[in-house]
């Protein structure tokens, strides 16, 4: 992107941001997660080698606002049997880029890994590394997430029930 | 060895028909590699040489396009046992084994042997193992059996999902593009068979989507949760093929996809010139097909999923959308996301699926029993041309399921359906 570099200080603020949303995620802390959220969130997980030019590519998840708002709502139930109970996870996030992009936007890209222990049914230590790309936008109340893409590395191979967020 | 027949009764079956090894390497060389097999769409390999990667069981095949039509062939090196294609799709006008150079042609014959002084092998004796292959509308299926029963006796009364599902594109022909969905369930693939065809479990497993999703539309008449209330039905089909039928709940064209009827004028005045008003009215209204085909093929409404067992414990749940040939975007960018509410590893509905077979294949596992298909006995429809519909949440379709799992496990050629 044409990247207008950042300040020390704005870029500590976007890190900060980036470690509340994966404590959220990791803690399943669905109403705060949320509030970190614009009213045009977009949450994507591709799937794929990513070679695909199809505009009917299917994703693993692509989530506008009003999808994921029902995708929280699901996890609110207590019946969601893919989070219930909920899964025990960790995440590290490494490697930190990020840009001014346009007046009021960054994008911050990172690597991660998720460990989860999957408590549903197979009670296995699960590891879901990958690239994340947070488009973060400067408001009013503070930064709020505008979208975020998630490529994980096994994206193309079998992939377990991945129902908490990511 | 254990007798298959004694763990299948008319309305109970055996709980080790999920979890024994040596049951499922039966299946794969009774079911699997002796009957026809679901193995891909035409649209997947549009030009002469392209092929995907496939398996028939647990058995690694090439599907590719020749130019004398569609093959089928074992994806190993008759020398040394080298898959000869790893990448999951390309374009080859022969395969080449990387391991000792060995060259086979699209038919599977061996034509090239590297260093040819010291080969004394009769390379006639060398060629590819190939299946026999029939198409029915793109659907591409494939048999390893020495005189497998022609395709459509083997589909019988699902080849009308398969009609059900292309005529719902004004072309006549559904697409399947390059990417799927692999969703890993740690359980036998027989648990995802059955539960394909499964309406009873609907309004408990999925009762989280019930409660989260605003406007129900296309499940409001399932998810009342009241028994008398539901109208779609169940059907055996034959031959282990079932389906759910939803038709009977949508009053109106598309209420399947959840939008009005007028959302995709471009796309009813397409049907409408394709099969005429009343005709197009009814395709549109009744929707697209929720219809297993044995053993491994699902239509999926607005996906295609394909079965694929890797071991007792462990199967692959592949998706695609399901795509019209000729409709205009519009609608096809619907269909991709409805499927994405319904299949997937992160999606409102298989999410949860995949979690009770892998909770109920560590149960079986642990705790051995005879597994109760009773529900419904009293109340099935049969009708005259042999298909036995019942009630939504009945299980009849299980009982199909097994009852031809058994025939065919207990080594009987394929009979075409009634």
């Amino acid at each position: 992107m044409s990247d207008a570099p950042i300040s020390e200080t704005e870029f500590r603020a976007l890190q900060d941001f980036v470690f509340t949303e994966a404590k959220y995620a990791d803690e399943s802390r669905y109403d705060e997660w949320e509030a970190l959220l614009t009213d045009d969130m977009r949450y994507r997980v591709p799937a794929g080698d990513g070679t695909d030019p199809s505009p009917f590519a299917p994703s693993i998840i692509d989530d506008n606002r009003s999808r994921l708002a029902t995708r929280l709502r699901q996890l609110r139930t207590g019946t969601r049997l893919s989070q219930a109970p909920l899964s025990v996870m960790r995440r590290l996030i490494a490697n930190l880029t990020a840009y001014r992009a346009g007046d009021t936007e960054y994008e911050v890209q990172g690597n991660f890994v998720v460990y989860e222990y999957q408590t549903q049914s197979t009670n296995q230590l699960q590891v879901w590394p990958g690239q994340a790309t947070w488009r973060i936008r400067a408001t009013p109340d503070g930064l709020r997430l505008c979208a975020k893409t998630v490529l994980l590395v096994h994206r193309s191979g079998p992939l377990p029930s991945l129902s908490f967020l990511i | 060895m254990t007798d298959i027949a004694s763990l299948i009764h008319d309305t109970r079956v055996y709980s080790s028909l999920y979890t024994d090894p040596e049951i499922f390497a039966r299946e794969m060389a009774e079911i699997y590699a002796r009957n026809w097999v679901y193995v891909g769409h035409a649209s997947e390999i549009p030009e002469r040489g392209d092929y995907v990667r496939r398996t028939i069981g647990t058995e690694p095949v090439i599907v590719t396009r020749t130019t004398d039509g569609i093959n089928v062939l074992a994806n190993r090196c008759t020398h040394r046992g080298n898959l000869l294609c790893q990448a999951e799709r390309g374009r080859r006008r022969a395969f080449a084994c990387q391991y000792h150079g060995w060259v086979f042609n699209p038919s599977g014959e061996l034509v090239d042997t590297p260093f040819p002084a010291g080969g004394t092998a009769d390379r006639s004796s060398l060629r590819l193992r190939r299946a026999t292959v029939e198409q029915y509308r793109g659907f591409i299926f494939a048999s390893f059996a020495e005189h497998p029963i022609p395709l459509l006796d083997h589909l019988g009364h699902a080849r009308q999902a398969l009609d059900r599902a292309s005529d719902l594109s004004p072309a006549g022909e559904v697409y399947i593009g390059r990417t799927w969905i692999k969703h890993l369930f740690q359980s036998n693939w027989k648990m995802l068979s059955e539960n394909e065809a499964d309406g009873y479990h609907v309004n408990f497993v999925h009762d989280s989507f019930a409660k989260a999703i605003k406007r129900q539309v296309k499940y409001d008449n399932v998810l009342s949760g009241d028994e008398q209330q539901v109208a779609a039905v169940v059907r055996g089909l034959g031959n282990g093929h079932a389906e759910l039928d939803y038709a009977v709940t949508y009053d109106r064209p598309l209420s399947w996809l959840g939008v009005k009827s007028d959302r995709y004028p471009e796309y009813t005045d397409a049907m409408t010139k394709a099969y005429g008003a009343e005709r197009a009215i009814e395709i549109m209204r009744a929707g697209p097909p929720h219809t297993f085909i044995f053993p491994n093929l699902f239509l999926a409404e607005t996906c295609l999923v394909m079965i694929e067992p890797l071991a007792v414990g462990q199967t692959v749940n592949w998706h695609a959308p399901l795509l019209l040939k000729g409709a205009p975007d519009s609608i096809n960018q619907r269909i991709l996301r409805q499927g994405e509410v319904a299949m997937g590893p992160s999606s409102f509905l298989t999410a949860d699926d995949s979690i009770i077979a892998e909770r109920q294949w560590r149960a079986l596992l642990g705790s051995p029993a005879w597994l109760d298909l009773s529900r419904g006995l009293h109340r099935e429809r049969p009708r005259n041309d042999g298909v036995i519909e019942s009630h939504y949440t009945d299980e009849t379709p299980n009982r199909g399921f097994w009852r031809h799992y058994k025939s065919v496990m207990a080594g009987a050629p394929e009979m075409a359906a009634t």
